[in-house]
């Protein structure tokens, strides 16, 4: 009786060390601009060849401005060069790469699924914490280091110690205006940033059952928010309807010998995880971080939280110093919190049906005034799709920029930042300090929630705007 | 071996993007790194670091993203090891990666001031607080991850390996 995670980490053991550490083949590995240059080099002065090149594809998304003139000039040298080696890195090892001036460009984590290259029952990794998010497909997915992605670029295997497992169910369903982003936000609030360290997550139950892959994505992603390296969804027929037809994704006779494998990729009834959650989704409201950890995330009603009712004296200690770095005060109503910036993109929720959700509530209304608001499309392929919609027109009627794809504003490594003191509404995955720019001030939120706080120009329940 | 040097004490939570934010990762030089290692949490650390000193820190140290360039930059700033009550996962492997030694030590940690002088002997597993005259146990590090650092890394390691000794 084995769970999902298991039956598929089984499958890819090549050796298994005395003391349980496993050596797993890797089925898929993604590499971007930034972790992966060292790689290479090191690689050349071992005089070691990349294995096998067809497992890989190559993507630049960190550093990428997302300015329209991005093809024509990139401002930091060292942004230029890093884009440039990865370019080069590629070419000599005969891997595919989604350059500047590909359609299928974007966000390293979005474009592999949207292309059929992430499959149910695989092993994929990349150098980037936020690879978790590809285990929405019932799949072993994780962010590794630079010394490990040479090693998987040299062995096509990785050694790893076998995680506990938790599975954690979202039941119910979630409710108006609520979505996937606030689920995962509610999880972690609960179980804490460090409350899924050394784990694998499953989720499972009606919540997620419910969800698309957009939304199975986004609670994957932020799995990592919660100290989990892999979070993990088993594959459902919402899957393979999102698969069928991808350009990676098997065909005619295989599409049917990989679905009738893919179909017992669960975990059994009788499974045991080591740790157990449940979250009530029709309790879920619309979530928004106030301080500078993930786990900061309260229900938009609610108020910025007293360090000093906390019990533990270093939780107080963090808490105090969230508040003097985002200069809010105790007892404050989140909706009375004015923001500067709002930012819709990410690995997090920069999909076609983050877009979509965003431009409704966008729909007719304006950016307040002093507000700047980004949408930055995930990939070439969702702002495509987006404009054959009408969502770009949306956006920009109502006063957003509409930008080429890329990490943009979430990371505060290309030109898109906070200025110090700035405070923004932002769909992405990470309140740290600096995280946006140093001094830049973030609340995470969804996609619809930074929408609403584009046209009222403070943070605001979005079910009120929809409402009224 | 004993190492000996400072305490640098910081909270819970202390995550990549502050000990190496993300503007300077179009860079992979340590010392280029180590300048500007925690400064968005505390200006003083690159600066005034010297070689030996000891982070100390609470729970889930590390956390965030999967950047090499954090246990660089600790590892080139100086920093002898990074002992804490928790470390975040990715940060953990990377850090033996990097064969910078890392120890959770909970106990230790509470008994520890910033600027105390601390004493560390990693192959008996030993901290002592000379400051407060205080010893502690830090867990030993797992064999796997030891032999790693021994090495000086995961491809020191491996270059080992295939040599055969």
């Amino acid at each position: 009786m084995a769970t999902i995670f298991r039956k598929i980490w089984d499958r890819h053991v090549v050796a298994e060390r005395d003391d349980g550490t496993c050596l797993l083949y890797v089925d898929r590995h993604l590499i971007h601009e930034v972790t992966s240059p060292q790689a290479f080099e090191a690689l050349r002065l071992a005089g070691r060849k990349v294995r096998r090149p067809l497992s890989l594809l190559a993507v630049p998304d960190h550093n990428v401005p997302t300015s329209p003139d991005r093809l024509e000039h990139i401002e930091d040298p060292d942004s230029r060069k890093q884009i440039e080696t990865l370019r080069e890195n590629a070419r000599s090892a005969g891997i595919t790469l989604f350059d500047i001036d590909d359609v299928r460009q974007g966000i390293v984590h979005i474009i592999g699924p949207e292309n059929g290259l992430i499959l149910p029952g695989i092993t994929a990794v990349c150098g980037d914490s936020h690879t978790a998010t590809l285990g929405a497909f019932g799949a072993i997915a994780f962010g590794i280091g630079t010394s490990e992605v040479e090693h998987v670029l040299a062995t096509q295997a990785i050694w790893q110690k076998r995680p506990r497992e938790m599975r954690i169910e979202v039941a119910g369903d979630l409710g108006f205006g609520v979505t996937a982003k606030d689920v995962i936000l509610a999880v972690i609030a609960k179980i804490g940033a460090a409350g899924g360290t050394g784990y694998a997550i499953e989720f499972a139950g009606d919540g997620i059952r419910r969800m698309s892959m957009e939304g199975r994505m986004t609670v994957c992603n932020m799995t990592i928010e919660a100290g989990a390296r892999f979070g993990l969804v088993a594959p459902d027929g919402t899957t393979l309807s999102y698969l069928e037809g991808r350009p990676a994704a098997p065909g005619g006779a295989q599409w049917e010998s990989a679905t009738a494998d893919w179909r017992t990729l669960r975990s059994d009834a009788s499974s045991r995880f080591d740790r157990e959650e449940t979250i009530d989704a029709s309790r879920v409201d619309p979530q928004v971080t106030w301080g500078t950890s993930p786990e900061d995330a309260l229900p938009v009603t609610g108020v910025v939280p007293d360090p000093s009712d906390h019990p533990d004296p270093a939780v107080r200690a963090r808490r105090e110093r969230a508040l003097r770095y985002m200069d809010l005060a105790p007892g404050t109503r989140l909706t009375d919190i004015p923001v500067d910036k709002v930012f819709i993109g990410s690995c997090t929720n920069a999909r076609i049906e983050d877009l979509r959700l965003a431009a409704g509530v966008a729909r007719g209304r304006k950016v307040a005034d002093g507000v700047t608001a980004l949408v930055v499309p995930g990939s070439g392929l969702v702002k495509r799709q987006a404009e054959r919609e009408g969502i770009d027109r949306i956006f920009t009627e109502a006063g957003f920029q509409w930008r080429l794809p890329g990490c943009s504003m979430c990371l505060g490594m290309n030109p898109d930042r906070l200025k110090p003191g700035e405070r923004c509404a932002s769909t992405s995955n990470r309140n740290f300090e600096g995280r946006q720019g140093p001094g830049g001030r973030t609340h995470l939120m969804s996609p619809m929630m930074a929408a609403a706080a584009a046209v009222t120009g403070r943070i605001t329940d979005v079910r009120e705007v929809l409402k009224g | 071996m004993e190492h000996k040097g400072k305490a640098w004490k910081y909270g819970d939570d202390v995550d990549t993007d502050v000990i190496i934010p993300a503007r300077y990762l179009n860079t992979s030089d340590p010392a280029e790194l180590a300048k500007h290692c925690m400064e968005d949490i505390d200006r003083g650390y690159a600066s005034k670091v010297s070689p030996g000193d000891f982070i100390v820190a609470g729970k889930n140290f590390g956390c965030g993203s999967s950047r090499e360039h954090a246990p660089i930059a600790i590892k080139a700033s100086g920093a002898s090891a990074v002992i804490a009550r928790s470390f975040a996962r990715i940060f953990y492997r990377n850090a033996f990666n990097m064969g910078l030694p890392i120890f959770e030590a909970p106990d230790a940690v509470d008994g520890i001031g910033a600027g105390d002088v601390l004493a560390l002997d990693m192959e008996r597993g030993t901290l002592r607080n000379e400051t407060t005259k205080k010893q502690y146990k830090v867990a030993p590090v797992p064999p796997f991850m030891r032999e790693l650092v021994t090495a000086g890394g995961l491809l020191n390691y491996m270059a080992s390996r295939r040599k055969g000794k």
